[in-house]
């Protein structure tokens, strides 16, 4: 799992070492966060003040935020921000906000990017600053319902939106034009679209539809996305695991029977979204599952599916009203420790501000969580595809917005990839993963 | 060949004199070593999750749910199943290498560049090269085999040996070097004799060769053992434990518990398991170490 194995800024990280493999990594971490608290920071005086930002190091031609970061310091006179890369993946880059937050003490920085699936467990830990009274309530209307949800805990509000992701339906519009073909509005029609595709073309070599069905967290929200779109849920209101185990059973075997059927390759059991995207960029595909950064890597001009794609909401199964794709993003938060609260919170509110996040979007095609940006004069013509982006992320939906969030996804990753390598059955995996959960959860609620 | 035994203990004042001068790396090894495993016990006997500011005494309640765990259960199949296969043949290949190199008249050097290039890898990049290897469509393996499409990664059948393929790959060449050096020192007279007497070229590889290696052997599959039963980095970066945790070692179970989830108590009693199983098969190997020693 990398930073939500989805967020934009990291993608180009996308490369050897991304998961970098624990052990060394551990030490280097316990290591620098013994430095950290041993050498402490100077304590604060009439002299500057010094604002540490934590977040993933964010690559691309042009490094925005070193802009944006010069922009606020000049106008908070005084104030000097700087600027800290966390580790690669997301799994580090968790474990060491864990080391450096958990019991308190001097805090290593101020202000701290996050993962959105971590923000109620953070909050929950009591190490995030509240921010409600510090943002206005129009400011947070002015983001995507879900990522203000997402940042959303007990009533209050935790962290502020910065990057947004959504789950997308991608399709090869030439072929589908070929054929007389609309994007699929069921699962149903997809299925019925490849194979009439597929014998269209004569191409055995031609994939139908893939996703990332490997066992990490991309599973987990493929999954939800299937629950989803058969009108059910992983999670209900008062925390029930699997609320309606039928209509669980019933997504869960269909997306076996993608596999099954040939539909969906046998490979998309160890396939995240970088195999995935590869294999539709070159054109081995029709349908696709990923995120919003691939459409940018599939208008390059040496990509072979250049203007020959499409963008739609994923398909609905029989008993749900609408695909749905899962949100997901990085969120800015404040250390609860912070001996500067105003300023650090004057700093998130300044990074995740509307021209902030123009800057973002323009120079690392980073996706806005504040929606008037999906129609910004200044944005539209070098992002055609913000204005269906938009809609489809309004539909989308947060995974469950639970300070166990985590616990929940690892406890299920291996019992989901067993249903759709076809060792286990839908049912099978529905009681036992809702044993296993109500286990690991027993000191919890 | 007579092995240097350690030094008799003789009037007290020599003993505590030695006591003194191994004080200081007993003092570290107690510090890096024994403490931390005390304090690993001590954990694996909480409940302690901290994010939720849990902390409770559970006595050996992560034991019993550890006994009935089917998955880790499983994580305890794959982890013995890896080191038992992997380890084989790394032995048998590395053994096969080492002969090889030593009846080889020219190019050793390269060869031994050539294995020492796969064991220097960081087991990281080699996972991303057998990532390429094994591509389901794109794959050099699956060309090799004639184009059919093995889904090497994502089948719960084919998974593991994919992954131990990797394993012997790179860590063959350790065993390879190991044999070789030992090989080197063997006096070319003694199989000169062997001719002399008539012995066939099978007669000099069991009963010279094979013995003189034995010992070189036994260190080997004791550190590979070691290793294997540790295995994290290919696992964790190839298939993430997966399909359906057909991959999930004992090391990636415990990892996932104590830093993606942590539940640092679960996962130190995980890796009090894992600790103890290293412990006794090392104990098993150094006692036929032993035995060997004083057989020479």
């Amino acid at each position: 799992m990398r930073l939500d194995h989805n967020s934009a800024p990291l993608r180009l990280a996308r490369f050897a070492g991304r998961r970098a493999a624990g052990g060394l990594i551990v030490v280097a971490l316990l290591a620098g966060a013994l430095l950290a608290a041993a050498c402490g920071r100077p304590p604060a005086g009439n002299g500057p003040v010094t604002l540490v930002f934590k977040h993933a190091k964010i690559l691309g031609p042009t490094d925005p935020v070193a802009d944006l970061l010069r922009k606020f310091e000049a106008s908070h006179p005084g104030v000097r921000v700087k600027s800290e890369s966390l580790p690669w993946t997301t799994d580090e880059q968790h474990q060491y906000y864990v080391v450096n937050m958990e019991g308190g003490g001097t805090p290593a920085f101020d202000v701290l990017m996050l993962d959105v699936i971590w923000v109620p467990e953070f909050a929950r830990a009591g190490w995030l600053l509240d921010l409600t009274d510090h943002v206005p309530r129009a400011e947070l209307a002015a983001h995507f319902r879900s990522a203000v949800e997402a940042a959303t805990f007990r009533g209050r509000v935790w962290a502020l939106p910065w990057i947004m992701n959504v789950g997308l339906l991608y399709y090869r519009k030439d072929l589908l034009d070929k054929y007389g073909l609309r994007p699929p509005e069921t699962y149903e029609e997809l299925v019925g679209q490849v194979h009439r595709i597929r014998v269209g073309e004569r191409d055995v070599g031609l994939d139908g539809f893939l996703w990332q069905g490997k066992q990490y967290e991309g599973l987990v929200v493929n999954a939800l996305e299937a629950l989803w779109a058969n009108g059910t849920s992983l999670l209900d209101g008062d925390g029930r695991l699997f609320p309606d185990p039928a209509r669980a059973e019933e997504a869960l075997a269909d997306l076996r029977m993608l596999i099954a059927t040939g539909v969906s390759p046998p490979w998309v059991t160890a396939a995240d979204e970088e195999l995935t995207r590869r294999a539709f960029g070159n054109g081995r595909a029709v349908f696709l599952r990923n995120w919003p950064y691939v459409l940018d890597l599939l208008q390059q001009p040496e990509s072979p599916v250049r203007g020959r794609i499409g963008i739609a909401a994923l398909p609905r199964h029989a008993h749900g009203i609408g695909g749905a794709g899962s949100t997901g993003g990085a969120h800015l938060g404040v250390h609860r420790q912070t001996r500067h609260p105003e300023l650090a919170a004057a700093l998130v509110r300044f990074l995740t501000s509307e021209e902030a996040q123009r800057t973002m979007a323009g120079g690392v095609a980073l996706n806005p969580t504040r929606t008037a940006l999906y129609r910004d004069p200044a944005l539209l013509p070098s992002h055609p595809g913000f204005p269906e982006i938009y809609r489809l992320t309004l539909a989308g939906r947060p995974r469950p917005v639970t300070p166990y969030y985590l616990m929940l996804s690892a406890t299920l990753q291996p019992e989901l990839s067993a249903v759709i390598v076809g060792i286990k059955s839908p049912r099978d995996m529905v009681r036992q993963s809702r044993a296993r959960v109500a286990h690991m959860l027993r000191d919890l609620k | 060949m007579r092995s240097e035994r350690a030094v008799k203990p003789g009037r007290g004042g020599d003993h505590r004199t030695a006591l003194l001068f191994l004080a200081p790396a007993l003092t570290v090894l107690a510090v890096v070593t024994v403490y931390p495993a005390i304090w690993l016990f001590w954990l694996s006997l909480q409940q302690r999750i901290p994010v939720f500011g849990i902390a409770r005494f559970a006595g050996l309640e992560h034991y019993q749910f550890l006994a009935v765990d089917a998955r880790f259960w499983n994580a305890f199949r794959v982890t013995a199943v890896f080191a038992a296969a992997s380890v084989a043949l790394e032995l048998a290949l590395g053994l096969l290498a080492a002969l090889a190199l030593r009846a080889q008249r020219r190019g050793r050097r390269l060869a031994i560049s050539l294995l020492l290039l796969a064991w220097a890898l960081p087991a990281v990049v080699t996972a991303k090269l057998f990532e390429w290897l094994y591509h389901p469509t794109a794959g050099l393996v699956n060309y090799a085999i004639g184009g059919r499409q093995l889904n090497w990664l994502g089948d719960p059948g084919l998974a593991l040996p994919g992954l131990i393929v990797a394993d012997v790959w790179r860590t063959m060449p350790f065993v390879a070097l190991l044999c070789y050096a030992r090989l080197l020192g063997v006096p070319p007279e003694i199989y000169e004799a062997a001719q002399v007497d008539g012995a066939g070229r099978l007669a000099m590889l069991t009963r010279i060769t094979l013995p003189l290696l034995r010992r070189v052997l036994l260190i080997a599959l004791l550190f590979r053992t070691l290793d294997a039963l540790r295995a994290f980095d290919l696992m964790f970066v190839l298939t993430g434990g997966g399909p359906a945790g057909t991959t999930e070692t004992l090391t990636v179970y415990a990892y996932r518990t104590l830093f993606q989830t942590l539940q640092l108590g679960f996962g130190s009693a995980i890796s009090v398991i894992v600790f103890l199983t290293v412990m006794a098969i090392a104990w098993v190997y150094l006692r036929a170490l032993e035995r060997d020693e004083a057989a020479a």
